[in-house]
């Protein structure tokens, strides 16, 4: 898919610049004349448009990795005044808490007995199987629902009525059914049960271009690598990527300077091509996957090594932290609260794994899309899963949680492409 | 840059041997029966037929149909009695022809 592209501005004079062989050393190494980037326009389309076929709600409201917009916490007085005993539509309430169409279901991180068919729940929260006994009030349930912020500031749960998911009839319907369950769940298989499934393991040969069609990007890229543009060729400059690039993907992304920002390799990518060899190869489009995927291979076995410990890295892991921890969407998640407080747990039939493991196999091929994807697009969809507005690939807030993120991956191994379901 | 077919015969092999070859050969194999969004068929493209020779006598042929999913992967055994070239050909319903060579020593 080729979106249009708007840097332009600069190239020739950046081009200029170009002269012999680029030495693309780890930041810290780098004394030796900077890669030519272009520094003006932007480095993926705009207006960004959500890829066709990802879920198409409005959550403009919601705060995101770029703006503070939900409303803020209850405080614990806020609680709901609930007065006599609550008597909702047990039977709805039982359809409500399995229905995946409206809060994504209760059943993604509870155990809640019979509901659902007890089938593939998660253990995010407790198992509900026997709250109904558990000697709960009325207004503890209730409150439990619509915001449960109002008893736990710490707590991971959606605020289902805060945000408008649920209504108050419907979760007086939830709450009259959570009264019901009074014995333990029944699983049909070991596999339903959440805390018996085993975790999920790669075993898949990802180098393997049998295996990995990801692989096949390897291939590509060499001959892009060769590929004429307006001004040359990558090879025109880098007579030899295997060498010059040996490393290089695994001390990115770093902080850049004239960007006021941190850069992966994909944006990376998209700037360097734009100056030298005029290429437009804007994040996110199939040749600029292709070059990540190859820039990163030629760097396997690389420990990932980034520059933690600059003034500016530092400043940009601590803004990568804030927002990692930043709760966002209409389900109000933060990165922390699915991959740290939840990490090692099932969602439904997902496993949240912990931040380590989560960069050193990106791009990575994803064998139920059939296609590649980079790390800057994982975030978008984690984004929209939890009903948030995604950003721009190129968003300097991305820049920032990547390489918190890599910061946290410190030492793992690259093997790229990999290969994910 | 069209994707090319991936390939596995071993280099060499002992007089008599029953080798193992896997072929996988880079295709959206649309089966015809799908719908784009306005409710027209999308139409077949598929590989129909492989063929894999040595030294010009066929070894393993197969007709392929439209449930065979993409990028299909096809794995087989041949005795090879004497070094020489396997060749391997996939023929799509646009008439285009996708060959692959690999050459064995035998001991």
């Amino acid at each position: 898919m080729q979106r249009a592209g708007m840097m332009t501005a600069g190239t020739a004079a950046l081009a200029a610049m170009v002269a012999g062989v680029i030495t693309l050393a780890p930041a810290a190494a780098q004394t030796k004349k900077e890669a030519p980037l272009v520094t003006t326009g932007d480095a993926a389309a705009r207006p960004w448009k959500r890829y066709s076929g990802w879920p198409t709600r409005d959550e403009s409201k919601w705060s995101t990795l770029a703006k503070v917009a939900s409303p803020p916490p209850p405080k614990p007085e806020d609680v709901k005044k609930i007065t006599g005993p609550i008597t909702g539509d047990a039977k709805k309430g039982e359809e409500l808490v399995a229905d995946r169409n409206r809060g994504g279901s209760c059943l993604a991180c509870h155990v809640m007995g019979p509901a659902g068919g007890a089938n593939l729940p998660g253990n995010v929260g407790p198992d509900l199987s026997e709250i109904g006994a558990a000697g709960r009030e009325d207004e503890w349930l209730y409150n439990y629902i619509y915001d449960a912020r109002v008893y736990n500031a710490e707590t991971v749960m959606p605020p289902w009525g805060s945000h408008g998911v649920f209504t108050d009839a419907e979760i007086r319907d939830m709450v009259a059914f959570l009264k019901t369950l009074k014995s333990p769940a029944k699983f049909k298989t070991v596999l339903d049960d959440p805390n018996k499934r085993p975790a999920p393991v790669e075993k898949r040969e990802n180098l393997d271009p049998m295996e990995n069609p990801g692989m096949w990007a390897v291939d590509k890229a060499q001959e892009l690598f060769k590929q004429a543009s307006a001004k040359g060729s990558c090879a025109s400059c880098h007579s030899d990527p295997a060498k010059e690039f040996k490393t290089w993907a695994a001390s990115m992304p770093k902080w850049e300077p004239r960007l006021g920002k941190v850069l992966g390799v994909e944006e990376f990518v998209t700037r360097h091509a734009a100056a030298t060899t005029g290429a437009q190869w804007l994040m996110e489009t199939d040749d600029n996957r292709t070059m990540s995927v190859y820039l990163h291979f030629l760097a396997n076995g690389a420990p990932i090594a980034v520059d933690t410990q600059s003034a500016d890295a530092k400043a940009a892991i601590a803004r990568g932290k804030e927002l990692a921890e930043r709760k966002i969407g209409e389900l109000n998640f933060a990165c922390t609260d699915c991959h740290g407080k939840a990490a090692n747990h099932w969602i439904r039939g997902q496993w949240l794994g912990e931040p380590k493991g989560q960069y050193d196999h990106f791009p990575t091929w994803r064998t139920s899309l059939q296609a590649i994807w980079d790390i800057r697009q994982r975030f978008q969809w984690c984004q929209v899963n939890i009903r948030a507005d995604e950003l721009s690939p190129d968003a300097k807030e991305y820049g920032d949680l990547e390489l918190y993120l890599a910061a946290q991956n410190d030492g793992l191994k690259l093997s790229v492409p990999g290969i994910r379901h | 840059m069209a994707d090319t077919p991936k390939i596995r015969v071993p280099k060499t092999a002992k007089k008599g041997e029953i080798i193992e070859i896997k072929t996988l050969m880079p295709h959206i194999m649309e089966s015809g029966q799908r719908k784009d969004k306005d409710g027209k068929i999308i139409p077949r493209k598929i590989i129909n037929k492989f063929v894999a020779e040595f030294e010009g006598k066929p070894v393993f042929s197969a007709t392929l149909e439209p449930a065979i999913a993409a990028n299909p992967y096809l794995q087989f055994n041949a005795k090879v009695e004497a070094s020489g070239t396997f060749k391997f050909s996939w023929t799509d319903d646009d008439g285009t022809v996708t060959t692959a060579e690999s050459k064995i020593e035998v001991a």
